[in-house]
């Protein structure tokens, strides 16, 4: 038998009678004859360890298609021959792509969700970017394997009865798969796709496939409007007032019409919400975790955070922005760097740090507790 | 992680992420359902007990995260806890307003302490084996409190009888962003707990311990905000079944045969928290609140 701990008295009553209160102190005593019946069988040791359920998928490409200048799309299928279905999705799911250099990027998937044989994506080559996108376009061939997550959705598509879809380029892909769910069930919907040029814009054939009477889909190249358009004339475009406005593309164009959402008859705005934001700034350091003793090297482009997950999967973070406060550590030595809108002046006094955005100076060892 | 089929086309891959929303109560009436102090404190119950509870869940779900062997079922965890976190302090929020508007609400946030750090908390004492049991026990609570925050969620989004009150929109939006995010991870809790032990047996005794004691907590709550409300007159304004079963009807106030039809539900061998309210809507109100839209980045 566990030795009885040092009861805690219950609070007092609720409305000064200077008495404990009687119900906590029934909950108290109720807990302390419950406590060793619901323990006392080992139920989640008796069915032995639980096998580990990666959340991956083994995938080859089974097609490549120029879908317009610097847009390449590929067809995933099951790399195992006779692989069943593959998970289903909704529109405005994404996949994560390992790459083979051991880059891992999202990519929308933008075929049918109808079809559970292939998934769809397709990348535009961006030259001069962090290299995922020229990977793509110049490695990956017909049956190239690749690892990919399963489809998670951070831009899901409500169905509203009137829509409105905003594509910049390449952000048509969440987009598309919306506009034929919203054709599908009927919607009062529209889409405007902007782009430099004509031939920069993919999937044209199969918008317009989705609108026979050209009442729905409006393509909106720059050179031929003489520049990119404005957010105002963006959100005109919404079939009526009150509409859904989902939009994807690139930083300014979403700044600008998230800007002038407010002024605009439309009800409610969906982005795609991007949790981890790149390092900024770092420089490298170590971490040593104090019980263990182990020691870690903190690259200047990875957060704490990602150091700690790679030693040990079931570290707790959750918003990666620094407000959410779940990451948060004891820092038993060294000098933080704090970068997080969540801890008190009083907390960073006590030695608290949220792994995922705050770092150290370069060279420096923190000591975390635990 | 097995999902249980949802309806036509409903999500069930979200990414469940925190919005850092913030809210500014300075312009919020002590009687923010106007002329309805008793609903208004039935639903203040709710800023009495969140902050404590959902620190608790975090807490809770932190300690299991080293049990979860299935990748996706960690992150819908870590999404959670991320979304728990912000909620607590949104509602902490409330109740530093009801302080500076003269309703002190620190006796009842003592007992809500002592239940959640004390009662519901870490027992030291259980070690080993025991320990871990009790720490599936705790989820299959928070479990059971998950289905009634869901079946709220659900009510909140649907409750037009709010918007014909005349209730002050940023309590109507906290309401509604809560109940949106409550009903977007209405799964988690409940898919965790079949990881950690799929059986009837745990998930029924722990609901039939949550239900009645959550009805306690509120009636509770409820008497000591109507009696410690400055603006009331003492005696003047007691709670009854009968004014709450009376604004219930006006839709302010959850249908208590609702309620407890909801709880029976979670006794069936096939429930599973898809089976409850729609993603689509909360993915719908989560476009038009102001303090989500205000939030995303």
């Amino acid at each position: 038998m566990s030795p009885e701990p040092t009861p805690l008295p219950p609070p007092p009553d609720l409305y000064g009678r200077g008495r404990d209160d009687r119900f906590m102190r029934f909950l108290d005593r109720a807990t302390r004859l419950y406590l060793p019946v619901s323990t006392r069988r080992n139920r989640y040791g008796r069915r032995g360890p639980l096998p580990l359920t990666p959340a991956r998928l083994q995938v080859v490409v089974a097609a490549r298609t120029v879908e317009a200048e610097d847009v390449v799309s590929l067809e995933l299928r099951p790399a195992a021959p006779g692989g069943g279905p593959l998970p289903g999705w909704q529109p405005g799911a994404h996949l994560d792509v390992d790459l083979p250099s051991g880059l891992r990027r999202q990519y929308s998937l933008n075929g049918d969700p109808a079809d559970r044989g292939s998934y769809r994506i397709a990348v535009r080559r961006i030259d001069g970017g962090a290299g995922g996108s020229l990977e793509v376009h110049q490695d990956l061939a017909v049956g190239s394997g690749l690892t990919v997550s399963h489809p998670r959705n951070a831009f899901p598509f409500a169905a509203d009865p009137a829509v409105l879809l905003i594509a910049g380029g390449i952000g048509i892909t969440p987009l598309l798969p919306m506009a034929r769910e919203a054709a599908r069930r009927g919607l009062d919907w529209r889409l405007v796709h902007t782009g430099r040029s004509r031939a920069s814009m993919p999937f044209a054939a199969e918008l317009a496939a989705l609108d026979p009477d050209g009442s729905r889909v409006v393509f909106r190249p720059d050179d031929e409007h003489g520049g990119p358009a404005d957010a105002a004339e963006l959100l005109g475009h919404a079939p009526a007032p009150g509409a859904a406005v989902y939009v994807c593309g690139p930083a300014p164009m979403l700044d600008a019409v998230r800007a002038a959402f407010d002024e605009s008859p439309a009800r409610a705005l969906h982005f795609e919400r991007f949790s981890a934001a790149p390092v900024k700034d770092g420089r490298p350091f170590t971490l040593r975790l104090r019980r263990s003793g182990v020691t870690l090297a903190v690259p200047a482009d990875r957060s704490a955070l990602d150091v700690l997950r790679d030693h040990d999967p079931a570290t707790p973070y959750s918003c990666r922005q620094g407000f959410c406060g779940v990451c948060r550590r004891s820092v038993t030595a060294g000098t933080v760097e704090h970068r997080d809108r969540r801890l008190s002046d009083q907390e960073r006094a006590e030695g608290q740090m949220l792994v995922c955005v705050s770092r150290a100076p370069e060279g420096e060892c923190l000591e975390l507790d635990g | 992680m097995p999902h249980s089929p949802a309806g036509d086309g409903e999500h069930h891959d979200l990414v469940l992420q925190p919005r850092n929303v913030q809210f500014d109560w300075n312009a919020l009436p002590m009687h923010w359902i106007p002329g309805e102090p008793m609903a208004t404190h039935v639903i203040n119950v709710l800023h009495l007990l969140l902050p404590e509870g959902e620190r608790w869940f975090v807490r809770t779900f932190k300690e299991a995260l080293p049990l979860i062997r299935d990748e996706r079922l960690r992150e819908e965890v870590l999404g959670f806890v991320g979304q728990e976190a912000i909620h607590a302090e949104a509602h902490q929020g409330v109740l530093d307003h009801l302080l500076a508007k003269g309703l002190d609400p620190r006796p009842y946030t003592r007992q809500a302490e002592y239940l959640f750090q004390r009662v519901l908390g870490e027992h030291p004492e259980l070690t080993g084996t025991a320990a871990r049991e009790n720490l599936i026990e705790r989820v299959a609570v928070i479990a059971a409190i998950e289905h009634f925050t869901a079946f709220l969620g659900d009510w909140v989004l649907n409750a037009d009888g709010l918007d014909r009150a005349g209730v002050d929109p940023v309590m109507l939006d906290l309401l509604r962003w809560h109940g949106a995010e409550e009903v977007e991870h209405r799964s988690v809790a409940f898919d965790l707990l079949r990881h950690l032990d799929p059986g009837y047996a745990r998930r029924i005794r722990a609901m039939a311990i949550t239900g009645p004691v959550l009805v306690q907590l509120w009636v509770r709550g409820v008497r000591f905000l109507m009696a410690n409300d400055p603006t009331l007159r003492p005696g003047a304004a007691r709670p009854s079944w009968r004014a709450y079963t009376a604004a219930s009807g006006r839709g302010l106030l959850p249908h208590l045969g609702r309620a407890a039809r909801s709880a029976a539900r979670y006794l069936r061998r096939d429930y599973h928290p898809t089976q409850e309210g729609s993603t689509r809507q909360a993915v719908a109100y989560l476009g038009s609140s102001p303090a989500a839209r205000a939030a995303a980045h």
